[in-house]
């Protein structure tokens, strides 16, 4: 019973609800940035509908398929939803929206022979953020809760997951043997192929393209750790993945930028709010516009009432 | 848990297929040191004889590498279905004259013990534009 007890305070810790009004508003703007710079195809794809291939979850739902009406209007629903669910305005209506339409938008861009796998813990993140419902005060809520826990876990989960299941992929396509990825030439293969960045200064060194292959399949094979780290040991844990990310961009143009953004479920999002107010008064004080008796945030305290 | 249950069998036994829950396959095979790399390419002839490379973006033809080398057998039964790139080319580009012929190409370098070796331009296919 306490083992039951303690599996389930892990999965749905008790956390400050407004982490989740942040988060909300940070990814639901990265969807309207995501539609028009990474999966960014769906429309003029849906011209060329003899390249179609239904992924399973299209066949499955009996999901039409792409013209340019349908891509176009599902491309208006998720800015519309975005908006709307950015400033936490109907979470659950806008939110659903918004997760339904984005799975949809994101398998058609998948639909057409490329499948790209930096997605998960968006899409993920998407369904799971509505599941908190309203938070009154949005990114000034007190409130704290499970089911806030709950999301965050998930998208955390996915987040990490998605390094996991990469080196599981890798062993299970090397023969399910954990030697081959490392010792393959994929990097070299990557970098001919896409010959952009600083891949190119290490194409004649196949031995450290061989040591980068070891370091990055061990950070992925043992990134569920991730999820028991605290304080110091998360933060270092969360600049490490943010240079693995740095890095592959600059040696391959390759930006995991959908997993990188979900990395902020890790973050105490609860203190931007107060922070902000904390900097708007600062300023307000330095600009000499303050009225006299009008209530200041205090340092490190919540304040009860910005005026802003 | 399901979700984590569907994740894993995704990852260990399934395909491409089932995303969201398919397997992390992007850079996750291995090949060998003497493997052949290719680049696929679409490049056309304008009528005033140039013969250019139509990269394969969406912001250039409206469509990307990784969708044409997934159709590579269907192109090559079908020459076409390059029309997907000259279609896309030529909205983006309609201050250069007509595209008449367009051929799928292959840059093929090969790898020898894991060190880059040759590389050589292979025709894959080719399409007159009906005028």
């Amino acid at each position: 019973m306490r083992t039951l007890r303690s599996v389930v305070s892990w999965f749905m810790p008790v956390v400050p609800e407004s982490r989740v009004a942040v988060l909300r508003t940070v990814l639901y703007l990265f969807v309207i940035i995501d539609i028009h710079l990474i999966v960014r195809d769906p429309i003029p794809l849906s011209r060329h509908p003899e390249l179609y291939q239904p992924l399973m979850l299209e066949r499955l739902l009996r999901l039409p398929a792409p013209s340019v009406p349908l891509t176009v209007t599902l491309y208006l629903i998720l800015m519309v939803g975005c908006l709307l669910a950015a400033a936490n305005v109907l979470p659950r209506l806008a939110g659903g929206v918004v997760a339904a339409a984005f799975t949809w938008w994101t398998a058609i861009g998948m639909s057409y022979g490329k499948v790209d796998h930096d997605h998960l813990p968006l899409v993920v993140a998407l369904w799971v953020l509505p599941t908190v419902g309203v938070i009154a005060d949005r990114w000034r809520s007190m409130e704290r809760s499970a089911q806030a826990g709950w999301a965050l876990k998930c998208i955390q989960i996915s987040v990490v997951f998605t390094y996991f299941l990469s080196a599981l992929t890798k062993i299970r396509s090397g023969g399910w043997s954990v030697t081959s990825w490392p010792e393959s030439s994929i990097l070299l293969w990557a970098i001919v192929r896409r010959p952009h960045g600083l891949g190119q200064f290490l194409l004649p060194h196949p031995e450290l393209l061989h040591i980068m292959q070891w370091c990055s399949f061990t950070a992925e094979l043992t990134a569920v750790v991730v999820l028991w780290l605290r304080g110091r040991a998360l933060l270092a844990a969360a600049v490490f993945w943010m240079g693995f990310h740095v890095f592959t961009l600059a040696l391959l143009y390759i930006h995991f930028a959908p997993t990188a953004i979900c990395w902020l479920a890790f973050a105490p999002l609860e203190r931007l709010g107060p922070w902000l107010r904390r900097v708007k008064a600062r300023r307000r004080q330095r600009t000499g516009r303050r009225s006299a008796g009008h209530p200041v945030p205090v340092l490190r305290d919540h304040p009860v009432d910005s005026g802003s | 848990m399901l979700g984590i249950g569907l994740l894993l069998n995704g990852s260990l036994r399934m395909s491409d297929d089932v995303w969201p829950f398919g397997p992390m396959s992007q850079y996750a095979f291995s090949p060998s040191g003497n493997t052949t790399i290719v680049i696929t390419r679409v490049e056309g002839l304008l009528a005033d004889g140039r013969r250019i490379n139509l990269p394969l973006r969406v912001e250039t033809a409206g469509i990307s590498r990784a969708e044409i080398e997934a159709r590579i057998p269907e192109i090559t039964a079908d020459p076409s279905l390059m029309r997907s790139v000259t279609d896309g080319w030529t909205s983006r580009h309609t201050a250069e004259p007509p595209l008449q012929r367009v051929w799928l190409v292959q840059d093929q370098t090969r790898l020898v013990d894991g060190r880059l070796g040759p590389t050589r331009l292979v025709e894959l296919a080719t399409w007159e534009l009906p005028s």
